[in-house]
């Protein structure tokens, strides 16, 4: 009997389209010897069944039970090469998805996994930091930090304890991808982590994950034992625990001082800054706190030279972007690709067009905080610089795609209500500022909203960006202000008409 | 009476004291609890208080602050709908209303709100097979409102 090896991803969202079905079935198989790999992303073609062929690896897409007989035999199916949503990208980050088992270290290490590390460990410290200047990495997460920067002023603050913290409270909805590298190729997280710990000295690490993420948890958990075992959890002849941390819920604890609150086990409140963590952070102790895909990126810099990492991109946004595209398209999934694409390309190269019955009304891109774009702004080029001078942000990634049937003001004010429900309270303008803003938005949303109320909230939009203490307070204004910026009639239409006795 | 309804309760505290000089870690102390009984029970607060040197504002202060800790006992299920950007786009109003429908008419039963506790999140990472719904452990994506009933159906 010839058994037919099949691979089959084992990430959460595979899950959700079925795959956990096809691989009930599966392995009741004698036939079968099944593989759960981590995914490729490319989630509308999703369950997808993969076979190895001398040419590679063909795959059989949307997959259901009656399609099993096919694939076992081996009849279809199409070389993964030819599928364009994958051909067409530059995988660097995520080069092992789809590929791999998540949890084989012999795997990650034949495909290169460890070789940042061990580059990391040829050099003194100040040469890994002036190998991450000449990268020109910016932090991942959505304040684009350099993370040189931060890593100097760590490593330049002397203290008996240093911390290294992995932001996994991947919040914004519409992203996944740190999700997906937790799930997938979770020693290239933990290799990140070693990196970074040996370029400042740090004593210990944490890995603090949202509740929603189960799975990702466990994979973490499961790396670091595995990595424990291999003895590769060292620092400087010290060893160098790693703790998983898991969130309860609070979008704000993905600010990374309100994260190193509630990693202190308190209410997860902002601090004012500074100090920053860098300097003083955990338990008032030099800390680095970065996003997952931050320390994800570091494998491949250190491997390949910092300048390799700096060729790719545009002028203020060097490497990949991994964009995370959603809502109303035709292919929704993960896309790593140099910066410099426009958001139209993306939109139509990558996102296949709108899904079927559907026309393009507008974009949000960065999450929940991020601005919306109506048709006439897609040409914006994909980088900081541009997001930037737009007065948007690129914040993780996150693009989600809404159609016609999509209500403006019901949108803006689920932003607001969004905001009121996460503020910390800290900051008068945005714990107080956003219950106001929901409230103007509930009025013109009953139609009982005037012109005066629209004004108010404009003046009440800036005093939030103006003097909140962090984003969430600072960035919630921009995808109320840019609906009504662009979708002015619809706000229009829902005012009460003001002045003489109409309204009495 | 906390004691007498909840006899490890003692014991779970104890078991999340630092050890000196390690400060007490009171969302690990909740959670640790949560994961012991299905929730918080509000008679708790003056218990861990008490065991980790705290005042029972700090205590009552982190209880309240998230939204993952319960101080009541969950249903048998609990249902997440996700009102994430994603999902909206792709009507996740819709399917609220669906599983609402489904509870108070499909389910045949004169409390079905003891055996299944409804939740809207914000957002479970799965976002490109939106609309995402989830019940306990097991995730489903790209719902559509006439899905509920069947999807539902193992767990009634």
């Amino acid at each position: 009997m010839t058994i037919a090896r099949l691979y089959l991803s084992d990430d959460t969202s595979s899950r959700a389209a079925g795959a956990g079905r096809l691989a009930e079935y599966l392995r009741a198989r004698a036939d079968v010897q099944l593989i759960r790999t981590s995914t490729r992303g490319a989630f509308f073609l999703e369950p997808m069944i993969e076979r190895d062929s001398p040419a590679g690896r063909v795959v059989w897409c949307n997959v259901t039970l009656n399609d099993l007989p096919n694939v076992i035999a081996g009849t279809g199916g199409r070389p993964v090469d030819t599928i364009p949503y994958l051909a067409q990208q530059s995988r660097a980050t995520f080069a092992n998805f789809g590929i791999t088992e998540p949890l084989a270290l012999d795997e990650y290490q034949s495909r290169g996994g460890f070789k940042g590390l061990e580059a990391a460990l040829a050099l003194a410290p100040p040469a890994i930091i002036e190998e991450l200047k000449v990268s020109r990495l910016r932090g991942r997460g959505g304040a684009a930090f350099p993370v040189w920067s931060k890593w100097q002023a760590a490593s330049h603050t002397a203290a008996d304890d240093k911390y290294v913290v992995v932001n996994a409270d991947e919040g914004d909805a519409g992203t996944y991808c740190d999700r997906m590298v937790m799930e997938g190729d979770p020693f290239r997280l933990l290799e990140g982590m070693l990196i970074c710990a040996h370029a400042i000295g740090a004593t210990k690490g944490y890995l603090y994950c949202r509740q929603e993420y189960p799975a990702a948890a466990r994979a973490m958990r499961n790396a670091i034992r595995k990595a424990e075992e291999a003895e590769l959890l060292e620092v400087n002849g010290r060893t160098f625990p790693i703790e998983v941390v898991m969130g309860a819920g609070s979008y704000v604890c993905g600010e990374e001082t309100a994260l190193l609150e509630s990693l202190e086990g308190r209410r997860g409140v902002v601090r004012a800054k500074p100090p920053y963590p860098a300097v003083s952070g955990l338990y008032e102790k030099p800390t680095i706190v970065s996003n997952v895909l931050t320390f994800a990126t570091l494998p491949n810099i250190l491997a390949r030279g910092g300048a390799w990492h700096a060729s790719l991109g545009t002028e203020g946004s060097r490497g990949t972007i991994a964009l995370q595209i959603g809502g109303r398209v035709k292919q929704a999934g993960l896309v790593e690709i140099p910066f410099g694409i426009t958001l139209r390309r993306a939109l139509d190269q990558f996102g296949g067009g709108m899904a079927p019955g559907s026309q393009f009304k507008a974009v949000q891109v960065g999450g929940p905080l991020g601005s919306l774009f109506p048709e006439s702004r897609l040409d914006i080029p994909i980088c900081y610089e541009a997001f930037a001078e737009a007065g948007a942000i690129l914040g993780h990634g996150g693009i989600v795609v809404f159609d016609q049937e999509t209500d403006m003001v019901a949108l803006a004010r689920h932003f607001m209500a969004f905001t009121a429900d996460e503020s910390c309270g800290k900051c008068t303008p945005c714990r107080i500022g956003s219950v106001r803003g929901r409230e103007i938005l509930d009025l013109v949303q009953g139609g009982c909203g005037t012109a005066d109320d629209l004004a108010l909230l404009a003046d009440l939009a800036e005093t939030m960006k103006v003097t909140s203490l962090c984003a969430l307070g600072g960035r919630a204004p921009y995808p109320v202000l840019t609906a009504i910026e662009h979708f002015s009639e619809e706000f229009n239409n829902r005012l009460k008409l003001t002045g003489g006795q109409a309204d009495r | 009476m906390t004691r007498a309804r909840h006899p490890g309760l003692a014991d779970i505290i104890a078991s999340c004291r630092p050890h000196r000089p390690a400060k007490p870690n009171l969302l690990k102390t909740l959670l640790t609890i949560q994961q012991a009984l299905g929730y918080v029970p509000i008679a708790a607060v003056p218990q861990v208080a008490q065991v980790l040197g705290v005042t029972e504002a700090d205590v009552a202060g982190v209880l309240s602050y998230y939204p993952d800790i319960r101080t009541e006992t969950p249903g048998r299920h609990v249902i997440r709908i996700c009102m994430g950007e994603s999902c909206m786009a792709n009507r996740c109003p819709a399917v609220f209303r669906a599983v609402r429908d489904y509870l108070d008419h499909g389910i045949g039963e004169a409390d079905p709100r003891s055996r299944f506790t409804v939740e809207a999140v914000y957002c479970m990472g799965n976002c490109a097979l939106s609309p995402t719904v989830a019940v306990d452990q097991d995730i489903y994506g790209r719902v559509e409102p006439e899905r509920i009933p069947s999807l539902m159906e193992p767990y009634r």
